[in-house]
């Protein structure tokens, strides 16, 4: 479904443009009466509690911020493949001017589409192709994710904490190496034992990762999955769980502590408004903690007040720039030391990230 | 009142039915969509429209409608001799592997040599699949059902080991952004199968492959002897022994007929849809399973196959297009459920009778 | 039977139409407290049908159903079931993977419970079998057991469950004379108890030995009730199939050639629980011979005809077929030596129900030309083969397109002869090839061995049916236990030597 992004930015960055893009040309659909038409394509179900509910909550948000001058639709469960450009036609026959495509894997027949429509604009979330009338956006998840681990360090008491991870890519091991680091900052010495599930969203497999980290002893859990089917097996024993995506706090308010979380509907308002206005433009939006687009979510009633103060703190320092989490002294699983003091990792570093951390007990080549 | 088994079919029925099987379908859809505030007019014209008739649509249907043909043909080429395949799935996937495998080998040949070797490759991989429960069941006397059924599994952690968890010939290594985000080769425009285009109408290749294949199998299954031998078995075991019929390697040829088909699906996926080996989106799709569906709506016949796979590809689409905030996923599932329930239940109408005790006896 | 009894069941105008067939027209039927009353009739005369609305499988049209003198409508088997009125079918309804005893418990109040009492049941099985002289072992599973012994499970089952009424679908099919002597002793003991016993059979010798009245049916109609003790075997036959029946059936003068067909040496096998089902079998079969193996059914017959046709791998022996010996468990090396084979279970073994008369005409030689050229089957040839066989054999059948499963009992049978005599075998091996035929189909049937014989086919006739085999066969072995007890002359035999030797008594 999603993402890989931050790498968007960062081709663009290595290649001299400037990051919130701007070279390519303004199309020129002609702003007609009535509401303009929106459209979001969703791979899982808005249901799913995490990510595609996150994304719809942003079209809510646009429906309720630009009112009567946008009609909005959605198409969910649209597998990847050829599915996705007829769904993307369709969308086109029904009049929408405005299509934003929420999983990586649409990619491609997005592209396509833009090709072979000029007058609609194209976003898609995650990816990194563009087109004068296609344009990308997503958001810089390590910080909140490390965050995330700051929480579940100070909630855990033995320091062994589990993550449910979908898969082996760089992406999510940096977020699996952001979330140890920030555990070991609140428990010294604490680790992270990963099970890859190879699926972004399968409640089932979610479940089944999750009960087998449980038995394994971890006492405090968190994931890179779409669902909230950790929280679920985490709430059967009373562990202390963190989320991704949403706030999904509703789902087990007791063991809550708090998850990395997109802010998708004021980029969607402006885009959609920007539609409008006639002034849209193509380019790669990369949102990060400093401008509210990534955070995190509420903490939960069981996160202590002293953890709360450490994180906002901590967050202050991230915004700031005062603090940067893949800075060294940074060792990798073996002990041997990957990043010296003094040194820190760059861009293109965490882009292809494919090492753990000290304290991570998992393969990051995947099984 | 009581449901008996027909003896004989009167041939009128075999065009009512259908007919009747698919108004009912229509009004009960319509009776859905007035309890939940649709108008049922606009809603059953649309999906109509959107499946068939919109300018375009007919196209996507045949999109759609290419590996529902072929994982329907591998189902019902199995499923002629009681042969239980559950394992489409995973024969699509390994076909896949291997028609990419080929067209990434062979990337700077012309397309006269990739295609038909990624339609072989995908054809075998899939055949050697389907082979695996064939022989388990011969000589092993171990259920298809289950075994071809966790082969699926299997087939799915080889394709997302191939992909994300290893260096594999199929993974791309070489640019940037593969390695930020694990990403199959690309094939190259020669190894893309020829789409055929008749007016604004756009054949997949593969769907081509696929009537062709079901021709191939209702010849086969009709007139050769191997076809005989299949009808045979599949209707007595005892009586194929009898006739000193070689039984178990009957078995192995069917699974691996049956996965070939289903392999060929995967190659087409490649060739004609995907051009690059995505194990996210192929097992999201879930063909394999589909194509259970469209055997047992065809029932087994395969050139049966070809309109159910059109029909239901047609219906796919059809379904996203009705889809939106006030029209969810779910509903547009009850009513795809609908119509496929009339049609079977239409079926049943046709093979067996209803009867009324005493209903008419009133004298004339 | 004592005069003036109360009826215990009386059936009034019944009617059940099936489509294309009326089976039961407008019978009247009445059967008396402690009487054992037959139902005579040919195939297809509508017995099978009038049992089946009497225990509560059917429903009747038309009609009305009384027990005791009181009207009842029974809406499934159970429903007969507890008003006193058990059926024994010539089709057996058990469950193949239970045990005899598990089979008892289906059904009834043992298996309500969360476990099975089987330990009760067993024993309780066992003593109903020791007092009526039907061995089983109640731990056995039904799909070891032999057809045979299938049916004592179904009598027996009909007497656990306490049947009042009990009514046995041509019960001796399966049983040598003894056997069906000592079920005769069984069957006069319930009914001097007061049980009543509806025994539906065509089998006119029985029918006299063992009933008190007798009820004729034919074409579905009732052609009333007589006294057997008033009537004769002649009479009732006439009635039955309308015309005077031919009994005997002497093959023509001796045409045995000298050559040995089927030579079987020191055989031994398994039968499908794992027990010795043959042990040391020499038997020789000779051009022109109809051999006949006589046994009660479950002493080696399926699995001496299974060994034969390479349907069964054998543990030691040899099998030869004019001097070829046979490879072990190869029907195809069999059928190309020339072994033809009419199979104890002819729909579903012998021929593929679903399929075609045309296309089960050709299962033997499917593969080789003229049927089948460079891998296609030639249509057209199995088109006209299937028009001739169907001629030549006389089969009933509405086209060559027909599905078999749709024929009669005879006509199936007759495909299977057609098939088999029509692809020039040198031996035949016949298993029960008249069980459950009408009086016609069974003549016709046993004219084709007979002819078979006189061109010279050597013929292995199997068949739990003294009288068939003393009919036929020029020689007569005795199977017992899956030895060899005894081969005799047909000329020689006596008929009381011969049942001795199937109840394992004599040398």
């Amino acid at each position: 479904m999603k993402r890989p992004a931050l790498f968007a930015v960062s081709v663009m960055a290595l290649v001299g443009l400037s990051a919130c893009g701007s070279t390519t040309s303004q199309a020129s659909p002609s702003a007609s009466a009535g509401p303009i038409k929106a459209a979001w394509i969703y791979v899982g179900p808005t249901t799913d509690g995490g990510w595609t509910t996150a994304h719809d909550k942003g079209r809510k948000y646009v429906e309720q911020q630009l009112g009567s001058k946008v009609q909005t639709t959605f198409k969910e469960n649209v597998p990847e493949g050829p599915q996705v450009s007829q769904v993307i036609e369709d969308l086109v026959r029904d009049g929408n001017k405005i299509i934003f495509a929420t999983s990586f894997g649409f990619q491609d027949a997005m592209d396509a589409a833009a090709k072979a429509h000029p007058n609609v604009f194209f976003e898609q979330a995650t990816g990194y192709k563009m087109e004068p009338n296609l344009a990308e956006y997503f958001g810089a998840a390590e910080d909140a994710d490390y965050l995330t681990g700051m929480a579940l360090g100070a909630a855990s008491k033995k320091g062994k904490i589990g993550f449910v991870a979908p898969f082996p890519i760089p992406e999510v091991i940096r977020e699996i190496n952001a979330v140890a680091l920030g555990a070991q900052a609140t428990h010294p010495g604490a680790t992270v034992q990963v099970v890859w599930t190879n699926t972004w969203f399968d409640p089932t497999k979610e479940k089944q990762a999750a009960q087998s980290l449980l038995s394994a002893g971890v006492d405090a859990i968190g994931q890179g999955q779409d669902s909230p089917a950790t929280g679920d097996a985490a709430k059967a024993v009373g562990i202390p769980w963190s989320g991704y995506d949403s706030d999904q706090t509703q789902y087990a308010p007791d063991i809550w502590q708090t998850a990395t979380v997109y802010n998708w509907g004021p980029y969607y308002t402006k885009r959609v408004q920007a539609a409008i206005d006639g002034t849209w433009k193509s380019g790669s939006y990369y949102g990060n903690l400093a401008d509210g687009f990534v955070d995190i979510a509420p903490f939960g009633k069981s996160v202590s007040a002293d953890a709360q103060a450490a994180i906002n703190a901590k967050k202050q320092a991230l915004i700031s720039g005062s603090f940067y989490e893949f800075a060294g002294p940074l060792k990798d699983q073996s002990g041997a030391v990957k990043v010296p003091s003094g040194s820190k990792l760059q861009l293109t570093d965490i882009l292809t990230m494919d090492w753990f951390v000290q304290g991570v007990i998992g393969n990051p080549k995947g099984a | 009142m009581r449901i008996e088994r027909r003896l004989t079919t009167p041939r009128w029925l075999r065009v009512v039915v259908p007919v009747a099987s698919l108004l009912a379908a229509l009004v009960l859809a319509g009776v859905m969509e007035l309890a939940t505030g649709h108008d049922p007019i606009a809603t059953t014209s649309r999906l109509i429209d959107r499946g068939f008739f919109a300018s375009g649509a007919l196209s996507a249907t045949l999109v759609t409608a290419t590996p529902l043909l072929l994982t329907g043909l591998a189902a019902a080429a199995a499923f002629r001799m009681l042969t239980w395949n559950i394992g489409a799935e995973g024969q699509l996937v390994m076909g896949a592997v291997g028609a990419s495998g080929a067209g990434i080998f062979l990337h700077d040949q012309a397309p006269v040599l990739i295609i038909p070797a990624m339609m072989a490759a995908g054809g075998l991989t899939g055949a050697a699949w389907g082979a695996i429960p064939g022989l388990l069941r011969a000589y092993f006397n171990t259920n298809e059902i289950i075994t071809s059924l966790m082969l699926n599994y299997v087939a799915g952690l080889v394709i997302s080991y191939l992909i994300f968890d290893s260096h594999s010939y199929w993974r791309d290594l070489s640019t940037f952004t593969a390695r930020v985000f694990p990403q199959g080769k690309y094939l190259g425009p020669a190894a893309s199968w020829p789409a055929l285009g008749a007016g604004s109408l756009v054949i997949p290749f593969g769907f081509l492959v696929g009537v062709v294949s079901a021709a191939g199998l209702f010849v086969l299954y009709r007139y050769t002897r191997f076809g005989y031998e299949v009808r045979v078995i599949g209707d007595s075991r005892a009586a194929g022994r009898y006739a000193g019929m070689r039984i178990n390697r009957k078995i192995v040829a069917v699974m691996a007929l049956s996965g070939a088909l289903a392999g060929l699906g995967g190659a087409s996926q490649i060739g004609d849809f995907r051009h690059v080996l995505d194990p996210r989106g192929l097992q999201q799709a879930g063909y394999g399973y589909a194509g259970i569906v469209v055997a047992a709506l065809a029932q087994l016949n395969p050139l049966a196959v070809i309109l159910v796979a059109f029909l239901l590809g047609g219906l796919t689409n059809a379904g996203y297009s009705l889809q939106g905030p006030d029209f969810p996923a779910g509903l547009v599932g009850i009513l795809q459920g609908l119509i496929l329930f009339c049609a079977l239940a239409g079926e049943l109408l046709v093979r067996y009778r209803v009867r009324f005790r005493r209903l008419m006896v009133a004298p004339a | 039977m004592t005069a003036g009894a109360a009826p215990a069941v009386t059936l009034r105008g019944i009617v059940k139409q099936f489509p294309g067939v009326v089976a039961n027209d407008h019978i009247d039927f009445e059967a008396l407290q402690g009487e054992i009353h037959a139902l005579l009739g040919e195939n297809g005369a509508g017995k099978s049908t009038l049992s089946n609305i009497m225990t509560g499988l059917y429903r009747p049209d038309q009609g009305e159903i009384y027990v005791h003198g009181v009207p009842v409508a029974f809406h499934a088997p159970r429903d007969a079931l507890a008003a006193g009125i058990g059926m024994v079918h010539q089709h057996f309804r058990l469950a193949a993977s239970f045990t005899v005893a598990e089979n008892f418990a289906l059904g009834t109040h043992e298996s309500r419970g969360v476990r099975l009492e089987l330990g009760g049941i067993e024993r309780r099985v066992s003593e109903l079998a020791q007092r009526y002289r039907m061995p089983v072992n109640p731990r056995a599973r039904i799909w070891q057991l032999s057809v045979g012994e299938r049916q004592r499970v179904e009598i027996l089952k009909a007497l656990y469950r306490g049947a009042r009424i009990l009514i046995l679908d041509e019960p001796t099919s399966l049983l040598t004379p003894q056997e069906a002597d000592n079920l005769f002793a069984t069957l006069r003991l319930m009914s001097a108890e007061g049980r009543t016993v509806i025994f539906i059979s065509h089998k006119l010798e029985e029918v006299m030995a063992v009933s008190d009245r007798v009820t004729i049916l034919r074409r579905g109609r009732s052609l009333g009730t007589v006294l057997t003790a008033a009537t004769t075997p002649r009479e009732l036959a006439r009635l039955m199939v309308g015309r005077d029946v031919v009994f005997s059936l002497k093959p023509e003068g001796h045409t045995v050639g000298e050559t040995v067909l089927l030579e079987l040496r020191e055989l031994y096998a398994e039968s499908d629980l794992g027990t010795v089902a043959l042990h040391g079998v020499n038997l020789q079969l000779h051009a022109g011979e109809i051999l006949g193996i006589a046994g009660v059914a479950g002493n080696g017959q399926r699995e001496l005809a299974e060994v034969i046709t390479g349907m069964r791998p054998r543990v030691a022996g040899s099998v030869a077929v004019a001097g070829i010996p046979l490879r072990g468990a190869d029907p195809r090396q069999a059928i190309d030596l020339g072994l033809a084979h009419v199979p104890e279970d002819r729909l579903g073994t012998g021929v593929a129900p679903s399929l075609t008369i045309a296309d089960n005409l050709i299962l033997k030689d499917y593969r080789r030309p003229p049927i089948t050229t460079a891998g296609l089957i030639r249509y057209d040839r199995v088109r006209v083969r299937a028009g001739d066989l169907i001629e030549r054999f006389d089969i009933k059948a509405v086209s060559p397109q027909t599905p078999t499963r749709l024929l009669s009992g005879g006509n199936v049978q007759k495909v299977l002869l057609a098939r088999e005599l029509s692809g020039s075998p040198r031996v035949l091996v016949a298993a029960s090839p008249t069980r459950g035929l009408d009086v016609a189909a069974t003549e016709s049937v046993r004219s084709l061995l007979l002819q078979a014989a006189a061109r010279g086919v050597g013929v292995l006739l199997i068949s739990e049916d003294l009288d068939e085999i003393l009919t036929l066969a020029d020689r007569i072995a005795v199977l017992y236990e899956g030895r060899v007890m005894g081969v005799v002359d047909r000329a020689q035999a006596d008929v009381e030597e011969l049942g001795l030797m199937m109840a394992g008594s004599a040398r």
